[in-house]
């Protein structure tokens, strides 16, 4: 069986290669040897890995890889068809149209995907049973360009399957198509890997000959080996190698085209396939919110520049200007030289470009060497007329080409062309931890001290003292001498530059405001928040005493009270503040009162909370 | 800007977009904000509606990155990166805006001015 599979394989690849060669494009090929090396390597490992999570991953790039290669032959298959009827129906080259306009390509990016979930309130609060978890992903495809978000496990303590990843598509053409699929693979507690089913089947005896019959023929049928389904398209379909890994599934699918593109976040409709009684599923809600923006070549790059004569019609002075334009987005920027446009000095002037430009070209002269055109726009209720002129005619034919050409990428782009839509890149971070989540929805209220609204302040005015700081470097360690005791060992000290986020329990005294207050946002990675802090007060209080404070236990519950009544319209930490008594009081023994503190300002209804973010 | 419950919320509002800024570990907006559905809406000192439970802006730090886009004391955040923010807990408001992940917020903020300079328009 396996002997079959793999000379069916190399006749594949033969194959693919005579066509690849035929073409003479070897991008292609090598595309689609990269994938059938990574997909060789990624079976190898699904063999090998012992753990849940390993066995997914590489499941999820097994199902990547293969996409791109059905993707790829496809593309090799229309190349080549192309070129046979090319050949075939002998087009002469002045029929082929050379006015046919091409509208210029541009990138799109889709983000902040997030498809809420429809569990059933019984599965909320149900706090027994093992949790059903599903391991999902999904593929975003758009023309040869295939990519795959991050793998989310999905249990029903979530609401929405969200996906932080931002996927950028380089070259998209306005009529494009970006398909989205999302797969879902069930995660039970028992191991899904090959070894537990075999076990599994090893003690069930006699349907043993059955489940391995069935994996044969599944592995043998045509496309049974990959979920994937293909539509016909290609003709040669490269068995996948079996495997006894976790298989995703198709669950849902939804196709995104330029009318959704929209600087803002739109809600768009899942089609479903599968129901409730497959493994793999989840009940969605049936609609997938993302933002998808799109920034067409026009609007970022140059599309035309050089050298024009300007002069304003109607205006005061009716001098040309030489300037040097550049033609970019909807607008004509006219720089009075040409380094000015690296020295990104602010133009002269600048003309807009837009949907409601009319330019034509004037012959003023036709005996004359240069022809100008002419550009109007309506500001209000006025028109404003630009003329410009080129040194020579065929310069003035080229800058009417470049406009003709924007104009065409303009009504080609719509909605994307009337604004650039921002696409961020986020910047590479290290992993954050994964925080486990504790069963209920309700585990998630953490109750923290993060309401010291002097932070921020201090933070944008310490910028300043920084700078000086750096240079004085035992200049943030002077206040650190008034920790008497040695921070703790869940802490390291990171050096002189990061001092202030020593201690995250900040103690609200006012005196201690100056000194590099650290911040207590939820940023700070330093404190996992996963459970609400369970302090024992006493402990705290004994230990308080312990050191001889003076302050008596009973007087620690009392601030508490009087703070909630003394808060009657901001902050409530200003009203904590005045009862703070001790002067130079530890960090740890305030952490207590002040998580209380803050932990009944947070529940007494009478309060109007304020957070810094 | 209060709600009649069962009718749709309708408003004029300002798309505003702040890059966090980074401080060491930490991502700050650079504003305060005040509301939500937990908290006693009759001390809310920017709502019209004192029976309005949404999120205020209650404080904008100077030179901050909420500054610089122009958010304003006393907006009303409507939306934050899509999630809704007219009927969430103040630590839910809090969260969605501060998630470490997240590089950008965008903020959907109405604010009466903008209801005035519209209705203004129209007339």
């Amino acid at each position: 069986m396996e002997e079959r599979m793999r000379i069916l394989e190399d006749l594949n690849m033969i194959y693919i290669r005579q066509i690849a060669l035929s073409l003479q494009d070897s991008d292609i090929q090598k595309k689609i040897d990269h994938e059938i090396r990574m997909r060789e390597g990624t079976c190898k490992l699904l063999g090998a890995c012992s753990q849940k999570d390993q066995a997914l991953e590489a499941s999820k790039s097994l199902l990547t890889c293969n996409t791109r290669i059905l993707a790829y032959m496809s593309e090799l298959q229309r190349m080549k068809e192309a070129q046979i009827l090319q050949r075939a129906t002998r087009r002469p080259s002045d029929s082929a149209p050379l006015d046919e306009r091409l509208p210029c390509k541009g990138k799109v990016a889709i983000s902040d995907l997030r498809i809420p979930l429809m569990w059933k309130d019984t599965e909320y609060f149900k706090n027994k049973g093992e949790l059903h978890r599903c391991a999902v992903f999904c593929i975003l495809q758009l023309g040869g360009e295939i990519h795959d978000t991050d793998m989310v496990m999905v249990d029903r303590t979530m609401t929405d399957i969200c996906f932080d990843s931002t996927i950028i598509f380089q070259e998209a053409c306005p009529g494009f198509e970006l398909r989205m699929e999302l797969y879902s693979c069930c995660s039970e507690d028992e191991s899904s890997t090959g070894s537990a089913s075999r076990k599994l089947a090893s003690k069930l005896g006699s349907s043993l000959s059955r489940s391995s019959g069935k994996k044969f023929r599944s592995g043998l049928e045509p496309g049974g080996g990959s979920p994937v389904s293909n539509g016909g398209g290609a003709p040669l379909l490269l068995p996948a190698p079996s495997n006894s890994g976790p298989k995703y599934h198709l669950l849902a699918h939804t196709s995104l085209v330029m009318a959704h593109v929209q600087d803002a976040f739109r809600t768009h409709d899942l089609s479903i396939t599968g129901n409730e009684e497959c493994s793999y599923w989840l009940p969605l809600y049936g609609s997938a919110c993302c933002r998808l923006v799109a920034q067409p070549r026009c609007m970022t790059e140059q599309m035309m520049s050089g050298r024009l004569k300007v002069k304003h019609l109607g205006g005061d002075s009716q001098s040309c200007k030489t300037t040097y334009s550049v033609l970019r987005g909807t607008k004509l920027f006219c720089y009075l030289q040409e380094d000015n446009v690296e020295a990104e000095v602010e133009p002269a002037f600048t003309i807009a470009i837009n949907k409601e430009t009319r330019i034509r070209a004037t012959d003023k002269d036709p005996h004359g060497k240069a022809q100008s055109i002419c550009i109007s726009n309506r500001y209000g209720g006025e028109e404003v007329t630009h003329v410009l002129s080129a040194e020579r005619r065929e310069d003035t034919q080229r800058w009417m080409e470049a406009f003709w050409q924007h104009f065409y990428d303009m009504s080609q782009w719509k909605q994307c062309c009337d604004d650039l839509m921002k696409i961020n890149v986020p910047l590479p971070r290290k992993p954050t931890a994964v925080m486990t989540k504790q069963g209920s929805l309700y585990h998630e209220m953490i109750i923290d001290t993060s309401d010291d609204i002097g932070t921020v302040t201090d933070i944008l005015a310490r910028r300043v003292k920084e700078e000086s700081f750096l240079s004085h470097p035992e200049g943030p360690l002077h206040w650190m001498s008034l920790f008497g005791e040695s921070p703790p060992p869940s802490h390291s000290l990171q050096g002189a530059g990061l001092s202030p986020h020593l201690y995250c329990r900040s103690p609200r005294d006012p005196g201690r405001h100056q000194r590099g207050q650290l911040s207590d946002s939820p940023g700070s990675p330093l404190f996992p928040r996963s459970r609400p802090r369970t302090l024992s007060l006493d402990a705290k209080l004994s230990s308080l005493r312990g050191r001889g404070y003076g302050s008596s236990p009973a007087q620690a519950p009392q601030p508490i009270p009087s703070c909630s009544s003394s808060t009657s319209s901001h902050s409530s930490s200003e009203g904590s503040t005045a009862s703070e008594t001790d002067s130079v009081p530890f960090p740890r023994s305030t952490t207590a009162r002040s998580s209380l503190r803050n932990l009944r300002a947070k529940l007494d209804p009478r309060n109007w909370l304020q957070s810094q973010v | 800007m209060s709600f009649i419950p069962g009718q749709p919320v309708t408003a004029v509002v300002q798309r505003i977009e702040i890059c966090k800024l980074r401080q060491c570990d930490n991502l700050i907006l650079g504003f305060s904000i005040g509301g939500g559905i937990d908290q006693d809406p009759g001390q809310n000192p920017f709502s019209e509606d004192k029976t309005d439970k949404g999120i205020y802006v209650t404080r904008v730090s100077k030179g901050g990155p909420a500054e610089a886009a122009g958010l304003m004391i006393g907006d009303k955040i409507m939306q934050v990166n899509g999630w809704d923010m007219t009927m969430v807990t103040h630590d839910q408001a809090r969260k969605r805006l501060t998630k470490k992940n997240e590089d950008v917020v965008r903020l959907l903020v109405t604010r009466k001015s903008l209801e005035d300079a519209v209705r203004n328009a129209m007339v």
